[in-house]
């Protein structure tokens, strides 16, 4: 995969300016190609802060004061030695570091190649590296605390400790195959089968969070659609008037001026206004007509909003339908008007849907609004402590376990013999050893840590 | 000091693995001398009087598979046969025999007189003659017991010296050196070995003692019958219909328990007398009680050592307390209070060579020609040795002739797995197999043990004609058996029809069910009826399975095929943790995949060699 016996270096505080930039050194010539550049009169101290100047060229002039860290290996981010060099966050002087550190002999770190190293070297194993990303990329408090969470070692425990279960089924039913006829038994049927189900159930309720854990990871998409004049874009401001989430310009990404993303009690959502789409000439309207309309489709939630002091009109009604089969929160706007039409006459609406009458400028409207689209956003997940398992890899591989513990189960039950049920077991441990990285698989590496940023 | 011409091969020691070595070897063309102190002590059984046992079974049939002698041997002189985990899927059932020690010797000893390649040399070897890095032959002890007699010419040269390096034994506080009780020690050959710089260590080992059968009223015991239908050992026997006898079975009680404990410290086992570190898998009696001390019982049966002999051997009652107090012990057994002990039972301890010194083959990695086999790598079992002689003898056979090093993968067979696990991680206390040893274990069964090593021995030129027609024969039957399971169709539970193969699938039926049924029709032949069937039902009960199996092999196969430099150096590569160089650099890796398999070498570590490896 990657290189590993050279030295790295990369900026790792984020792009633009900023009071501090900090660039990050590591491996086996780290420390030497720290003293290339700085302007020390004698070698640093490990892990002690060192106030120093650094220079634009190994014997260059100096160009910034630095403070730089040595951290000896193995007690560094990546387990190899590491030096780091806080400067001033100008983007051009981080740079001016960064190309005298490769003219002493650095190299330019790939993206995810430090938490790889890490990773590499027993620092973390692949659930935390992985965390590692989340953590950087969080948008909300919840998320940062789930992703820390699982850098802590949340996940790691949860899935050690069924691991640790399997393991030991495993041993007793190898002792009962190796000793066949001293009479020492290790495991009957019945045993098996309810240990097999209490590893089962483990797994599931690992599971069971994950819908909402994957929810606070990856987020979710409202869509607002209506007919002109309604109020969506009084919805919209007002919903993002509240907690905002923090979001950032990633490089090659466009930033949509019709989306914002707030935190809807602690995950992420984008709500998308389609205000305006209808404002526009022909020619334009079509596409724009066009663009709602795959809004709509790849939207997990949709907000339809519809004007309570008027009549339904055609396109309300062709929203309505249009919307019928998708997860919807319907919002009839301007309650402070008489209305002109109620919920139960309309065909369209169903009993099942969510319908709400507010006044868009009452901020007590607007938090039952918030309230009842953040229960939509979250389905049937309800709500809990922050769950282990976030990850769309960790989920697929835990559920790839349950079906082979199931499998196991319904073969135990089946009075299965033992060679073929310690082979289902084998199986479910592996997969446990994929999600930890344990045993790695190339191309699943380089996907996670190439989605890394360069720097991490 | 005169020499003679050279040998091709000399073999150290006649045990099984000694015996299996010179066989492979002569087989392949080479002219063979085998050492031993006395023509009486060929093939001998100084433990257990069976072959065979859970994953033990499998390895003589693999070991026949291939053409050595271990399977033909049992076969016609078991006293009693039987397939163990009957009550568990084919990949697990292992046949066991009891033996005549005598009668089995005797066998080996006459099918090896009918391979004029292999010449017997009586004596004792003193020296390993090595110049430079290489083997070139032997120096025998002269007639008082010391160094300097006559001088013997090899190109390759096997050890098999067995437990016989600086052996001691224990009876109580009775220390006597010896090999086993009765035979002195290798005093001199363990020097030379040493002094060529090889890893030791120490391991002990133990046996029960010997009880008269005379003064045994075996009415009162439990009775232990063999099969109705054995199963054998050997590809090519054709038939099993020997009568068996019975072998006979009791429990240990509290008495037993309490003699022990009230004497342990008599015991050379438990006060440190010994420093050899013992077998977990054969506990003396001793460990058994001390460290189960919750079980109110533990079995113990009678076998004869061979029909006309009197000695009956206690299986299960392994100890090396005084003589006077296994004499109690036996008496305290329930229905043995008169029972004679002809010999006491004792510990013996050894030398081993740790096997991480050796490749595959069992070749040294220091000295050219130099091979290993045996307990003498750390291993216990006389299955288990003669699995490796076997490889050592094809090996030396293989260089003698200049061709290419044969080494059977894990995934090949138990005698690859046996192999791979001592040369990588080396023996902390005496190796036994198991099946769950072998990660391809449904694929590795003793059913299919013929085709899975035949044509690798027939290319070897290891298989003879008449097994390699036989084998021949069995293969096109087994073709043909598949194609009827898939192409007939039988009537299962609800009337309904299906092929047999889609009804063969289901857990509640049994090729044998459909057979009787009458709709389906298979081959088999006598002595091989049960194999033939076997393996037709394994290949679709466990067809899924299989698969799976065999798409793990296929991912391993990346790691096993990157074969690491001999001269790769580990000291200095950066992400390498001291404790990892350290344990690559002391068992040298062939492979990736070995070195995956060495404990204390990480995924992580495995990943920057490859990375090294691949530019």
């Amino acid at each position: 995969m990657f290189v590993r016996d050279d030295t790295i270096v990369a900026i790792s505080t984020p792009p633009g300016q900023g009071g501090i930039g900090v660039v990050r050194l590591s491996g086996q010539a780290a420390k030497t190609i720290a003293n290339a550049v700085l302007c020390l009169d004698r070698d640093l101290k490990p892990r002690y802060a060192t106030l120093t100047q650094v220079r634009d060229s190994p014997g260059g002039r100096p160009i910034d004061q630095v403070v730089a860290t040595f951290f000896p290996r193995p007690n560094s981010y990546t387990g190899e030695d590491v030096v780091e060099l806080s400067g001033h966050g100008s983007p051009v002087l981080l740079r001016q570091i960064v190309s005298a550190t490769i003219a002493a002999g650095a190299r330019l770190a790939e993206p995810g190649e430090f938490t790889f190293r890490g990773y590499l070297n027993g620092q973390m194993d692949l659930v935390q590296a992985e965390a590692v990303a989340d953590l950087v990329a969080s948008v909300t408090p919840l998320q940062a605390r789930a992703a820390f969470d699982q850098l802590d070692g949340t996940m790691t425990d949860a899935i050690g400790e069924i691991d640790e279960s399997v393991f030991d089924l495993i041993v007793r039913l190898e002792a009962s195959l190796d000793f066949p006829d001293e009479g020492y038994h290790f495991a009957n049927q019945e045993t098996v089968i309810s240990n097999l189900q209490a590893i089962a159930t483990s797994v599931k309720n690992l599971l069971d969070g994950a819908g909402h854990g994957r929810l606070i990871r990856e987020g979710s998409q409202a869509v607002i659609v209506g007919k002109p004049n309604v109020g969506k874009s009084t919805l919209f401001n007002q919903l993002c008037g509240g907690p905002r989430a923090i979001v950032t310009d990633v490089p090659g990404t466009t930033r949509d001026l019709l989306t914002e993303t707030i935190d809807l009690s602690g995950i992420p959502v984008t709500l998308v206004d389609t205000a305006g789409v209808r404002e526009t000439s022909d020619r334009v309207e079509a596409e724009g007509v066009q663009r709602t309309r795959g809004a709509i489709d790849s939207a997990t939630t949709i907000v339809l909003v519809l004007d309570g002091s008027k009549p339904l009109e055609l396109d309300d009604r062709s929203l309505l339908v249009e919307t019928q089969s998708d997860r919807r929160l319907i919002v009839i706007s301007k309650r402070d008007l008489p209305s002109e039409w109620v919920p139960a006459d309309e065909t369209e609406i169903a009993t099942s849907d969510d319908v709400t009458a507010v006044c868009l400028l009452d901020n007590k409207d607007v938090a039952v609004v918030r309230e009842k689209l953040s229960f939509l956003v979250e389905g049937n997940d309800a709500k809990r402590d922050v769950p282990a398992v976030t990850n769309l890899r960790h989920i697929e591989l835990l559920r790839r376990a349950d079906s082979t513990l199931e499998q196991a189960l319904k073969s135990a039950r089946a009075g299965v013999t033992e060679e073929l049920l310690l082979t289902e077991l084998g199986d479910a441990r592996r997969t446990f050893e994929e999600i930890s990285g344990v045993r790695p698989d190339d191309a699943v590496l380089r996907r996670i840590f190439e989605s890394f940023c360069i720097g991490k | 000091m005169t020499t003679t011409s050279a040998f091709d091969v000399i073999v150290i020691g006649a045990g099984h693995a000694g015996v299996e070595a010179a066989w492979s070897a002569a087989t392949m063309g080479c002219r063979v001398g085998i050492c031993t102190l006395s023509a009486d002590t060929v093939a001998h059984m100084p433990c257990n009087p069976a072959i065979g046992g859970t994953a033990k079974g499998h390895l003589v049939r693999e070991i026949d598979a291939l053409g050595g002698l271990m399977g033909l041997a049992i076969d016609t002189t078991g006293l009693q046969f039987k397939l163990l985990n009957r009550s568990r899927g084919p990949a697990v059932w292992s046949p066991r025999a009891q033996a005549d020690k005598r009668v089995y010797a005797a066998r080996v000893a006459e099918l090896m007189r009918q391979q004029p390649n292999i010449e017997w040399v009586l004596g004792r070897v003193g020296r390993l003659l090595v110049k430079g890095y290489s083997v070139v032959g032997v120096e025998l002890e002269d007639d008082s017991g010391n160094t300097g007699g006559q001088e013997l010419q090899a190109t390759t040269v096997i050890v098999t010296t067995g437990t016989f390096l600086n052996g001691l034994t224990h009876v109580g506080s009775e220390q006597k050196a010896a090999g086993r009780v009765g035979e002195p020690p290798s005093h001199h050959l363990a020097e030379s070995l040493k002094a060529l710089g090889f890893r030791w260590g120490r391991l002990k080992t133990g046996t029960p003692p010997r009880l008269d059968r005379r003064s045994i009223d075996f009415s009162r015991f439990d009775q232990s019958l063999g099969d109705d239908s054995p199963v054998p050992f050997s590809f090519m026997t054709e038939s099993l219909d020997r009568p068996q006898i019975v072998c006979h079975s009791l429990y240990t009680n509290q008495r037993v328990h309490d003699l022990v404990r009230d004497n342990i410290q008599r015991s050379p086992l438990y006060n440190g007398q010994i420093e050899g570190i013992g077998p977990r898998y054969c506990p003396s009696l001793e460990d058994k009680v001390m460290r189960f001390p919750d079980r109110e019982r533990h079995q113990v049966l009678l076998e004869p050592e061979g029909v006309g002999m009197d000695e009956i051997y206690v299986n299960g009652f392994s100890m090396s307390l005084p003589a006077a107090i296994q004499e109690d012990l036996v008496h305290a057994l329930p229905g043995l209070q008169d029972a004679v002990v002809m010999r006491s039972g004792y510990a013996v301890e050894y030398d081993f060579v740790q096997p991480t010194e050796l490749r595959r083959t069992y070749e040294s990695k220091t000295i050219r020609g130099l091979f290993m086999a045996g307990q003498i790598n750390g291993t216990s079992g006389y299955e288990e040795a003669a699995a490796q002689g076997l490889i050592a003898g094809i090996n030396a056979a293989q260089q003698v002739k200049e061709e290419a090093p044969f080494v059977l993968e894990r995934s090949d067979a138990y005698i690859g797995v046996l192999a791979d696990d001592l040369t990588t991680r080396g023996c902390l206390e005496p190796y036994r197999m198991f099946t769950s040893r072998a990660e391809y274990r449904l694929l590795l069964r003793i059913d299919n043990a013929d085709l899975r090593l035949t044509s690798k021995g027939r290319d070897i030129g290891l298989v003879g004609d008449r097994r390699w027609k036989r084998f021949q024969e069995r293969q096109v039957r087994f073709k043909r058996n598949v194609r009827a399971v898939e192409e007939t169709t039988v009537s299962v539970a609800e009337g309904k029809r299906v092929r047999a193969s889609q009804a063969l699938s289901r857990p509640d039926i049994s090729l044998e069910t459909l057979l009787e049924q009458g709709e389906l029709r298979l081959e088999s032949v006598d002595g091989c009826h049960a194999f033939d069937l076997w393996s037709v039902e394994a290949e679709f009960k466990y067809s899924g399975y299989l698969k799976r199996q065999n798409a793990n092999i296929k991912q391993a196969q990346k790691l096993e095929s990157l074969a690491i430099p001999e001269r790769f150096v580990y000291t200095g590569m950066p992400g390498l943790s001291r404790e990892v160089v350290e344990r690559l650099n002391e068992t040298r890796p062939e492979t990736l995949g070995q070195a995956s398999r060495i404990a204390g070498v990480t995924a992580a570590a495995v990943a920057i060699i490859a990375g090294r490896l691949s530019r």
